[in-house]
């Protein structure tokens, strides 16, 4: 137990400092932000070291993870290449390298179950880091003589040129299995349909909550929200990273509960029963 | 060497990010809006260059060695030099290099204007046809939820269209009874004893209504209804989903910064 407390006390010690330092080196109206990071890191630090010391992890089953590994061995079955999207967005967004370390955990089982892999880009920095990644997957699953450098390829910078780009290489090639995983915008549902109308199994996953719907109507499986940014580390099945996919679902508990007791005295305090408005404190200043 | 620098940098500028947001110390601040968004830029541009000759090193390939479809390179080539020549040679108007490219009268600009966006244009449009099939495989009625959504989606269509703001109350009441008792078809035994308490709902509940004064109640304005779909569990929904993507977002930024998440070095 001794072991645990500096997770209970490092962040106190850490915030005291924060809100209570005499001189002004924090920078002001970012107060909410910085307890929330704090608490969230200590939380994932803590469940990383409770998974570090051998406590068992449990996971409820992903579907659209689980599917992953289907689609890539059908594609096999079928001696169809597997598609892989990563959006049309730069690095400069956390859903493109989300997209990426998925590639990574794909390239992987494609080198494994010899598929072909195809990976059509639309930023050229994009381009370079998916051919290293796909590089050292091919590489650490010893099937080196397996990457082809044009596997990963670009296509151009423009939206819509992209997705008619990459729509061509659907109904060209015919793909068994295709992955959106990325920044997607309205290209999302052109590209979903076109996978949907060639029969491939599509697994899509975004944190682009205007295109989860249509990602959800036209894909077999979808990575909703935080389940996209959580892949990899399920993937990976180490237990550091289920360690800190457990820290992070128990944030989300708090922050239910949190939700409930603001609710709550939101509405003693629209009748009147009580005179502090909890919800002023949650006021950031995002919004100026 | 390579790979440990690699998490070196990745771990360092990640917290030195991190840092820039909460420290007030303005070298740092400066570094972190202006300075790095300026490298990343710079990086950007650089590669892409790396992307162009991809583009070429793949298509000439591809026609050198005749592989499938190596025709439709030739196209994607011949538009690629044609632009190089619009862009840096051939310019077509009476203002100089440079400037000729927003010049209404210039090669490329005909070029941007006739081809270019008509293309984008109409693969734009094309989502509207998409939005169609997908709407249609959405609404099959399979389940519960499915039924949910294809009431919702009817709704959100005719309250957001003119037609909508001139449905009386009387008929939306009569569109709700219809979907109740849609809703409940599988559970009545005697399907005359359901048409009979169908007919007699449609015809009673009206004037219950009327004669209690409720009818200018909100529900029974369909435009108003649809507002509130939009307002209230819509944007519950989509908020659940946005605090799950924040908090899926600061984990996955954790995993990286603190070297964890290696899958995008390979490991």
């Amino acid at each position: 137990m001794n072991q645990y407390l500096k997770y209970i006390f490092s962040p106190i010690i850490i915030l005291l400092i924060y809100f209570f330092f005499p001189f002004s080196i924090f920078l002001s109206g970012n107060e909410t932000t910085f307890v929330c990071v704090i608490l969230l890191c200590f939380v994932v630090e803590y469940f990383i070291e409770k998974a570090k010391n051998g406590e068992e992890i449990y996971m409820r089953p992903i579907a659209a993870i689980k599917a992953m590994e289907e689609a890539v061995g059908r594609a096999t079955e079928m001696g169809k290449p597997v598609l892989y999207v990563p959006g049309i967005s730069s690095l400069d967004q956390i859903d493109t390298i989300s997209g990426l370390t998925i590639l990574g955990h794909v390239a992987g089982m494609t080198a494994e179950y010899d598929a072909s892999l195809h990976v059509p880009v639309c930023v050229p920095i994009v381009m370079e880091t998916a051919k290293e990644t796909c590089k050292e997957s091919y590489l650490k699953k010893g099937r080196p003589d397996l990457y082809r450098d044009d596997m990963v390829h670009y296509v151009t910078d423009d939206q819509f040129a992209y997705a008619a780009g990459v729509n061509g290489i659907m109904l060209r090639e015919k793909p068994a299995a295709v992955f959106f995983q990325g920044k997607f915008y309205a290209e999302s549902l052109i590209l979903a349909e076109t996978g949907n109308s060639i029969g491939a199994i599509q697994i899509a996953g975004t944190g682009s909550s205007s295109q989860i719907p249509f990602f959800v109507t036209a894909c077999d499986y979808t990575l909703i929200g935080e389940e996209f940014y959580a892949a990899s580390a399920y993937l990976s099945g180490s237990p550091e990273m289920l360690g800190s996919i457990k820290g992070q679902d128990y944030v989300k508990v708090g922050c239910m509960i949190l939700i409930l007791i603001v609710f709550i005295s939101s509405i003693l305090n629209g009748y009147g029963f009580i005179d502090f408005d909890i919800s002023s404190l949650f006021r950031t200043n995002i919004i100026k | 060497m390579k790979r440990q620098l690699a998490y070196f940098l990745v771990i360092f500028i990640g917290f030195l990010t991190l840092f820039g947001h909460f420290i007030n110390y303005s070298p740092l601040n400066n570094f972190i809006d202006n300075d790095a968004t300026q490298w990343f830029d710079i990086i950007s541009g650089f590669a892409a260059f790396l992307g162009v000759i991809n583009l070429l090193q793949l298509h000439l390939n591809k026609i050198a060695n005749k592989r499938d479809n190596w025709r439709y390179s030739i196209i994607t080539l011949a538009g690629f030099i044609i632009m190089i020549i619009f862009g840096f040679i051939y310019n077509g108007s009476s203002v100089a290099m440079g400037p000729h490219l927003k010049e209404d009268g210039s090669a490329f600009y005909w070029m941007f204007q006739n081809i270019y966006l008509p293309l984008g244009a109409t693969m734009f449009a094309l989502l509207a046809f998409f939005v169609a099939s997908a709407s249609y495989r959405a609404f099959k009625i399979r389940n519960f939820e499915a039924t949910l959504l294809l009431i919702s989606g009817v709704f959100l269509m005719i309250g957001r269209v003119p037609v909508g703001q001139l449905i009386p109350w009387w008929m939306a009441l009569e569109i709700y009874i219809c979907l109740f008792f849609a809703l409940l078809a599988n559970r009545f035994e005697e399907k005359k004893k359901m048409l009979f308490s169908l007919v007699l709902c449609i015809a009673v509940l009206p004037l219950i209504i009327y004669y209690l004064n409720l009818h200018n109640l909100s529900i029974f304005k369909i435009p108003e209804l649809q507002e509130w779909i939009m307002d209230v569990p819509a944007t519950a929904g989509s908020r659940a989903i946005m605090i799950g993507i924040a908090l899926g977002t600061i984990a996955q930024s954790y995993r990286i910064i603190t070297g964890r998440e290696r899958s995008i070095l390979g490991d």
